[in-house]
């Protein structure tokens, strides 16, 4: 069933005494959905997402994808993090190349080609040879995008991806993520505090109360928009009503304690 | 509106002064203060005048000693000038065969050194990356670390005589417990995100081990390398006046014996220059190496 791709099945996370994901999450993800998780700072956004990733373990219940419990990392689900997001040894080129080091079905023309072209779509072509060290923070940011990108993940889980850009590059690397998403059928969950970039990008948005982490609302984007985004849509009226409605819930959230 | 590069100058300008540090053209640059320009807090002043403010300050104290001994402030029995010490430096070069003495002292320190970083660089890395070893090793390693190198040299020659295998042994005693904490600090202080990159992208341990961890490791490593190689000549010495009849230990310690002040002095010069030397090719080398930090 296509409703059981990646399925949070009744998850609680404690770190020692603190509950930082509510008892009994629930969560089921379709292929190819876009979701964004929308929740105050401190929430458990990150720590969800690498339980997605297989980098930590739920203190309780199960993450399947296809079916299958998820127990530890693998290509399949990529991951960009918040923070020492790129190796300082290597070029930007180099550290786009480490996204594909371990896929063996690539031919290294192949890899050469589609570290091109992604270095090309995060704006860093000009900064291929350069180290990250002498890049700007939005810069080493797109980075690790573009790594996450050639390596080609069926799930993109990304934290904050967009930070640290400017509003230009942020539009721009929008758009592309929904293009990706859906050319290469991609499954996107994606963390943000910017609530017009939640619904400007999302087919589902997951709005969190306060830790511990539990839904407060899930806000079906796609059933307004469909799966076509543009520009000219964030004019709309629909659009601004939308997003209005969204931060209310998120004021209403952060507010709540149960 | 949609094409980022439609719009050149929303990010060109920030973009182009990542690669381009000069300005306009050779305007005339601006003032600033000789005080201000070699005193600004953290602020670099440029090789070429570090190198320069090194040498003037040593041959300031050179020379403070010269004329102090000249002007008979300090005893030149005691203390003999760098004149002398230099002379007598050339003079033991050919009477003294110091050129071997030097060789065998150096052959020593480097034999040493090898064989502690080649045991303790996989022991320490064992001991950050799994716990249990880590737990099991750092008693034993922390006791022996403490224990002074000079009070076991008694056991030592019980143990290995008075030929080489002694003076490999302290050197070796007091590098390598130190050294293997040091190198296990350096694994910890990988960030685990680099771990986490790796893993996700498909790297098995071994490979997030051998091609992240160890990789970002590596500067501190051998910086750490650098500092440890020093030790090896504090135990040298203490190593070669028990028990030798050659290297620069012996040297200093039979000069010592007839009252050469400044053949002593020049033993310890030859240790000094050696260490000056070789520590700075291993910076120059750690620069080579490490460009990106
Ligand atoms: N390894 C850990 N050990 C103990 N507590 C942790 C650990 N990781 C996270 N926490 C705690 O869990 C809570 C949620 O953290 P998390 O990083 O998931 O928040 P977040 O929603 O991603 O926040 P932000 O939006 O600021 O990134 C925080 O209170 C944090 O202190
Ligand atoms: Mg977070």
């Amino acid at each position: 069933m296509a409703s059981d791709y990646l399925v949070f099945d009744g998850i609680t996370k404690n770190f020692g005494d603190l509950s930082v994901v509510a008892p009994v999450f629930d969560l089921s993800v379709k292929r190819n959905e876009f979701i964004v998780f929308l929740g105050p700072s401190g929430c458990g956004k990150t720590t969800l997402m690498r339980m997605v990733g297989g980098l930590d373990t739920p203190s309780d219940g199960e993450i399947r994808m296809e079916g299958e419990v998820i127990e530890k990392p693998d290509l399949r689900r990529g991951m960009v993090f918040q923070s020492y997001s790129s190796f300082p040894w290597l070029t930007v080129a180099g550290n786009v190349d480490f996204g594909m080091k371990y896929r063996l079905d690539l031919t290294p023309a192949k890899k050469a080609q589609r570290r091109d072209h992604y270095l090309d779509m995060v704006g860093l072509a000009d900064f291929a040879d350069t180290f990250p060290n002498k890049l700007s923070g939005g810069m080493r940011q797109r980075i690790a995008i573009a790594r996450t990108l050639a390596a080609g993940s069926e799930i993109l889980l990304m934290d904050e991806p967009f930070g640290a850009l400017d509003a230009q590059r942020r539009e721009g690397l929008q758009l592309e993520l929904r293009k990706i998403q859906a050319q290469d059928s991609k499954t996107i969950i994606f963390v943000t505090h910017d609530v017009e970039e939640a619904v400007f990008l999302a087919d589902k948005i997951v709005v969190f109360t306060k830790r511990p982490a539990r839904i407060a609302e899930i806000v079906d984007v796609a059933a307004v928009f469909g799966k076509e985004r543009t520009l000219e849509m964030r004019d709309s009226e629909t659009f601004f009503k939308l997003r209005n409605d969204v931060l209310r819930m998120v004021r209403k959230s952060a507010g709540t304690i149960q | 509106m949609t094409d980022p590069v439609a719009l050149p100058h929303a990010s060109a300008p920030r973009d182009a002064a990542v690669g381009a540090s000069a300005g306009p053209a050779r305007r005339p640059r601006k003032r600033v203060p000789l005080f201000a320009r070699y005193f600004a807090f953290r602020a670099p002043i440029g090789q070429r005048a570090e190198v320069t403010i090194g040498i003037v300050a040593s041959i300031i104290v050179l020379a403070l000693w010269e004329v102090s001994v000249r002007y008979g402030w300090i005893n030149a029995l005691f203390f003999p000038p760098p004149s002398n010490i230099a002379a007598t430096l050339w003079g033991m070069l050919s009477d003294e065969n110091l050129l071997y003495h030097t060789g065998v002292s150096v052959a020593r320190v480097w034999g040493a050194f090898l064989l502690s970083a080649v045991m303790a660089i996989p022991l320490g890395i064992l001991m950050s990356c799994y716990r249990s070893v880590g737990a099991a090793c750092e008693p034993i390693v922390d006791f022996i670390r403490y224990l002074p190198v000079p009070a076991l040299v008694p056991l030592s020659i019980i143990w290995f005589g008075v030929g080489e295998e002694t003076k490999i042994f302290l050197l070796w005693l007091g590098t390598f417990f130190q050294l293997i904490l040091l190198v296990a600090d350096d694994m910890r202080r990988v960030p685990q995100e680099y771990i986490e990159i790796a893993r996700t992208v498909g790297a098995r341990p071994i490979q997030v081990l051998s091609h992240v961890a160890f990789r970002a490791m590596l500067p501190n490593l051998v910086d750490n390398l650098r500092i440890s190689l020093g030790w090896c000549w504090t135990y040298l010495i203490i190593a070669e006046i028990v028990a030798a009849d050659s290297g620069l230990g012996f040297v200093i310690w039979t000069a010592r014996r007839y009252m050469q002040t400044s053949e002593v002095m020049a033993g310890v010069v030859t240790i000094g220059l050696i260490g000056l030397v070789s520590d700075q090719l291993l910076r120059l080398l750690h620069r080579r190496m490490f460009r990106y930090l």
